[in-house]
């Protein structure tokens, strides 16, 4: 089948076998969502005797799988989209734009970000958007747009962090190109600036759509309605229920994690470089 | 010439945005938890401002420092277990000359997949009845070897760790690699003409050439596991008999459970102190190590 270079058989051997202790769960849980309750005890190993899909209409049906799926779909992606385009046009104003104090102030302001985890946070946090829904209208506790605005914020440092780094080494000659075209500073930002820093685009969104997409300890503290709920915190409570049964349960993991990989399967480069990027910088 | 460049109403329009988010859901509540952590308060009726009671009363409070001494055993077992496969791993992907990129996704993918999902798949894994590790054992060993990996207050947070490795390691292997295979190939070469072997190479050529990358590994570690909360909260939220609670999880309690919100925002304080203590002192350790080829 393949053929390894002399001496490497061992490495090999040693790398499937790690390689299989990581996807070999992953692999049972899928031949577990087919298989009843009973067989799941009886015959742990053995593949499901027949591939019926009742658990997943079961797990598809109760745990409503594909609503919280769409939550989630939506808060990332506006999240998502609100991180980037905030952070690229505060990232171009101190680059490219000539404030020299005040881009330096502004910049370790906001890389002070990085240095408080947002775990320390949650209590004041909570206070402040069931204040900001009770007090003051605004409605953000038990809503998406208050785990969107979170979300965004707390994707912000990391996100300035990895376009200014690559905004500051854009040459010069192209925005002065620009200039001379008579372009203003935002025209200089959207013509000249946004499509040289593509590739740092595309890795924070995918940084910050990742997070987002997997997030939650924020979404469970500010969501109760059940029908706001986002596809971790869907599936938490999911397990809280149906702890006992299985077949329900791996079916329903089975399907909130297939989109995920089929995701990374075409984009696997992109996204292992993208998860990366923050902390080799960092 | 480039009046565009230092037009200050675009400026002040591009960073408002982003200065405003971060001041309200950020700075904000920051400021606020140093000043909770100096009330008692339950949220409801007036604050009572007791000085340093809450920091002190962490001194002296069992499930705190027991807590705290968790989240120590998943520091520990980063740089005692985690760490070192990480760089064995990455060390054989790096001398195998083939398949290097399907090995390094394939141990990537427990990394995209939400730590929510993982606590509940390791749920399963560990289920007594029917649960992967159990059967795996029956399969083997007497019946007698099966255990109750979540709900056994010794094991627990052992069950815990092994699946938090799960999900993490690949990450940090990917980083490991990257950092192996930057190093110029000269030398490598270079050493294998001097005769070196394989061995050698790894403790004398590669070990100390990837160094900034432990460094790396080290404070995500710190800091990873001195915040770490999903995880465990959907396992086992910290029993049997809070044999594996850890600082969020029990901040999360004492601060929406008791409602003691002056207590859980010190417990947060105390949190990132630590954190930045930690990752100060490694700063001081590794300083001046710069690597150069």
């Amino acid at each position: 089948m393949l053929k390894f270079r002399k001496g490497q058989v061992a490495s090999h051997t040693f790398l499937w076998a790690y390689v299989l202790f990581t996807l070999f769960p992953l692999v049972w849980l899928l031949m577990t969502s087919f298989k009843t309750n009973r067989e799941i005890t009886v015959n742990t190993w053995a593949f499901p005797t027949s591939f019926n899909f009742d658990n997943y209409r079961a797990a598809w049906e109760t745990a409503k799988i594909g609503f919280y799926a769409w939550n989630s779909l939506k808060v990332t992606v506006i999240a998502c989209l609100v991180t980037v385009l905030f952070a690229a046009m505060t990232s171009f104003a101190l680059s490219r734009m000539k404030f020299g104090r005040a881009n330096k102030l502004v910049y370790n302001f906001i890389m002070f970000g990085l240095l408080v985890p947002s775990g320390a946070l949650f209590i004041p946090l909570y206070r402040l958007i069931q204040t900001l829904t009770t007090e003051y209208g605004i409605k953000l506790y038990d809503s998406h747009l208050g785990l969107i605005l979170v979300y965004s914020t707390y994707a912000l440092p990391i996100t300035v962090f990895i376009i200014y780094a690559f905004m500051l080494s854009i040459p010069n000659e192209l925005e002065e190109a620009g200039i001379m075209d008579g372009l203003s500073a935002t025209g200089i930002f959207v013509r000249v600036v946004l499509p040289i820093s593509m590739p740092a685009l595309v890795t924070v969104t995918i940084l910050s759509f990742i997070g987002n997409w997997n997030e939650y300890i924020l979404s469970q503290l500010f969501i109760t309605s059940e029908t706001l709920r986002t596809l971790p915190t869907g599936m938490a409570s999911f397990n809280d229920g149906y702890r006992t049964n299985f077949a329900s349960l791996s079916a329903a993991v089975i399907i909130s994690i297939i989109p995920v990989l089929i995701v990374y399967f075409f984009l696997q480069r992109q996204i292992i470089e993208g998860m990366t990027a923050g902390s080799v910088k960092g | 010439m480039n009046k565009a460049l230092r037009n200050p109403i675009t400026y002040i329009a591009f960073i408002l945005p982003t200065l405003a988010l971060y001041a309200l859901f950020f700075v904000y509540p920051v400021i606020v938890s140093f000043i909770y952590g100096l009330y008692q308060w339950d949220g409801i009726t007036d604050k009572v401002f007791i000085g340093l009671d809450n920091f002190i009363r962490l001194w002296t409070d069992k499930v705190f420092l027991k807590s705290l001494l968790n989240n120590f055993y998943f520091l520990v077992f980063s740089l005692v277990v985690n760490i070192p496969l990480v760089f064995l791993i990455s060390i054989v992907i790096s001398k195998v000359s083939r398949m290097r990129d399907f090995y390094k996704s394939a141990v990537f993918v427990p990394v995209v997949i939400s730590t929510a999902t993982v606590a509940i798949l390791f749920g399963v894994l560990y289920n007594y009845d029917s649960g992967l590790i159990n059967q795996f054992i029956r399969l083997i060993f007497p019946e007698s070897w099966a255990r109750e990996w979540l709900s056994d207050p010794k094991l627990a947070i052992l069950s815990i760790l092994i699946a938090n490795a799960w999900q993490n390691v690949g990450f940090f292997i990917v980083l490991c690699l990257a950092a192996i295979l930057n190093i110029p190939k000269e030398i490598v070469e270079a050493a294998k003409i001097d005769g070196v072997n394989a061995w050698n190479e790894t403790w004398t050529i590669t070990l100390p050439l990837v160094r900034p990358i432990l460094f790396v590994m080290l404070l995500l570690s710190v800091s990873g596991t001195m915040k770490v909360l999903d995880i465990v909260q959907i396992m086992t939220n910290g029993g049997p008999f809070q044999s594996t609670e850890v600082m969020s999880t029990y901040m999360l309690k004492v601060g929406f459970r008791s409602m003691e919100l002056g207590y859980g925002s010190a417990i947060g304080v105390a949190m990132f102190l630590i954190i930045l203590v930690l990752t100060f002192i490694l700063n001081r350790v590794t300083k001046h190590e710069e690597v150069q080829y």
